[in-house]
């Protein structure tokens, strides 16, 4: 994902000369061939992640598009008021980048870990979100927010690094994306986790369970009548991310099967409304949080076959 | 810019745009009188005599900005912008109604003049820093000017700018700070104190003036200076009196958040302003 995203956004610096990258002072390792090839368009502004988002809503203000990069939790919550007044409000092209969001800093412990980021910024009006499990929907991801008019939120993971898709070609703004069909449940994958998610299918399908897969690189806009009709035809839908099961797609899911008249069971696969107070490894912190393909492939199975 | 002005004459502004913001807060029972008073003689100066700024043109990408940090003194603003020109007078009347874009606090919501919404604290200068940095890289001349209150000298965000904007030597960023001594709960020496404040702003590598912010004289001299400057970042301590102009309310921290009511306004028809 981190190789794909250096790529990506250097290109984009080369083709749009209207494109700024502003970072609080992180990305070693990441940013050092964009700061010597455009000096003056890569703004280090230090460790104010605060400020930097207002300035880099001023620059937005001044016709730029802004790509902010910090790690998750800092890009997202500690400056979550300057996104809501000066980027979000004012639709302005603010695009913020959170690298290593979920538990990719895994022995960092709670400052460092962001399972809240896509669930607060859902919450504004004008924010387009994305969340891309692989190379080939980060890459696509990074272009489209450019595209897209007003503020983004990208956020990854250190998961994600195995290609899953061949090629971008068929993606939408907002539309899950089918990997897999299949007629007794469908599970939506949002993010790097989704490789687990194609192994659980996989392991179903050993035990002759078929379970359609959809990954959600789109958390906002999402079309939900995707979700709708696999509801309707299948009856059995599951929700799996690396972020709290509260406030992202396993909210976003909940709120659409709520809303409608269609009768399912449905079991959301996040981490559950708990601090980790604990470090090890990132497999280690997700099982930890209930999220292992053994345990989630079991829990579905048994559902499908009650 | 226009014609020179005496000061005879732009004090007779002042006067006429306090009367004009007492009129709207009174009519909408609304509050920051104060607050807005304390920076009419800034306003003035600076719309009259200082900002590059077409009324006709909003948007003019050459303009000056002016962002209003400390947007809770909008009735001045709003009343100097009508006055300049930006919008018709019967806006003033529609201050604080229902379903109105005269928000009582600087909103940029298509109100032609209002260049960043404002209000929560620590907001204004940032956004003021990008604009000027942006400004640097389109090699354009304008500048910014941004009036934050001395209780926004508490944020972080104020002090992260300040910083920054030190460093990237933003010579067409300009600051002018309303030091009316009070901020929500209290003065602001017994609150969180800010002195010293010239020598925390030099050591931020800022040029630094201290004015009175009623005084004309003093104004137009510290804006002369700062046009001529090169290489850092300018700001105007001005001090100034919260209240500044109806004897009634000088210098009482209650009209941050009262409505002038009879006694008040009994003073204001003495004192000329009603």
């Amino acid at each position: 994902m981190k190789a794909i995203f250096i790529d990506t956004l250097r290109q984009m610096m080369r083709e749009h000369t209207d494109m700024i990258v502003i970072t609080a002072d992180m990305g070693f390792s990441v940013h050092e061939d964009i700061q010597k090839e455009f000096p003056k368009r890569f703004i280090n502004t230090g460790v104010t992640e605060q400020a930097s988002m207002s300035i880099a809503a001023g620059f937005a203000l001044s016709g730029y598009k802004v790509f902010f990069y910090a790690q998750a939790a800092f890009a997202s919550m500690r400056c979550y008021e300057q996104i809501r007044l000066d980027v979000a409000y004012n639709n302005v092209d603010v695009k913020i980048i959170g690298s290593n969001a979920g538990f990719a800093l895994n022995q960092m412990g709670i400052s460092h870990f962001s399972l809240e980021d896509i669930g607060i910024m859902r919450l504004l009006p004008t924010m387009t979100i994305f969340s891309p499990g692989d190379p080939i929907e980060m890459e696509w991801a990074l272009k489209q927010s450019y595209k897209v008019k007003g503020p983004v939120y990208l956020r990854y993971s250190k998961l994600g690094d195995e290609a899953i898709h061949k090629n971008s070609r068929d993606f939408k703004i907002g539309q899950p994306i089918c990997l897999n069909r299949g007629s007794d449940g469908a599970l939506f994958a949002s993010g790097g986790i989704l490789h687990m998610a194609k192994n659980i299918i996989h392991q179903l399908k050993q035990d002759n369970i078929h379970i359609a897969l959809y990954s959600v690189p789109t958390i906002k806009p999402c079309k939900i009548k995707i979700i709708l009709s696999e509801a309707k035809k299948t009856g059995n839908i599951f929700t799996l991310e690396e972020h709290s099961v509260l406030g992202a797609l396993g909210t976003i899911v909940a709120e659409t099967i709520a809303e409608s008249r269609i009768k399912t069971n449905f079991v959301r696969f996040g981490v559950p409304d708990l601090f980790t107070s604990i470090t090890g490894s990132i497999d280690y912190l997700l099982k930890y949080n209930g999220l292992s393909a053994k345990k989630i492939t079991s829990r579905i199975s048994k559902i499908v076959k009650r | 810019m226009n014609k020179r002005k005496s000061f005879y004459s732009l004090e007779k502004e002042a006067k006429e745009i306090r009367s004009q913001a007492l009129k709207m807060i009174i009519n909408a029972t609304a509050s920051h009188v104060a607050s807005s008073f304390s920076i009419v003689e800034l306003l003035v100066y600076l719309y009259e005599k200082v900002l590059k700024i077409n009324p006709l043109k909003p948007l003019d990408p050459n303009r000056d900005r002016f962002i209003l940090s400390k947007g809770w003194g909008i009735s001045a603003l709003y009343s100097v912008l009508q006055r300049r020109g930006f919008f018709k007078k019967e806006l003033l009347d529609e201050y604080c109604n229902d379903g109105s874009k005269m928000i009582g606090i600087a909103t940029k919501n298509g109100i032609p003049g209002i260049e960043a919404t404002t209000g929560s604290m620590g907001h204004g200068l940032p956004i003021g820093v990008g604009m000027a940095k942006a400004l640097k890289l389109q090699k354009k001349k304008s500048r910014v000017f941004v009036i934050i209150s001395d209780g926004e000298c508490d944020e972080g965000s104020t002090w992260e700018a300040i910083l920054i904007a030190g460093h990237h030597k933003l010579d067409n960023l300009v600051v002018i700070i309303d030091y009316n001594k009070w901020q929500s709960f209290g003065r602001v020496k017994d609150v969180l104190n800010l002195e010293p404040l010239v020598a925390k702003w030099k050591a931020f590598n800022w040029e630094v003036q201290e004015i009175n912010g009623h005084n004309f004289k003093e104004i137009s001299k510290a804006f002369n200076f700062i046009l001529r400057r090169k290489g850092k970042p300018q700001v105007v301590i001005a001090h100034t009196t919260k209240g500044k102009g109806l004897s009634a309310i000088e210098d009482k921290n209650q009209w941050h958040y009262q409505t002038p009511r009879a006694y008040e306004i009994e003073v204001a028809h003495k004192e000329g302003l009603l």
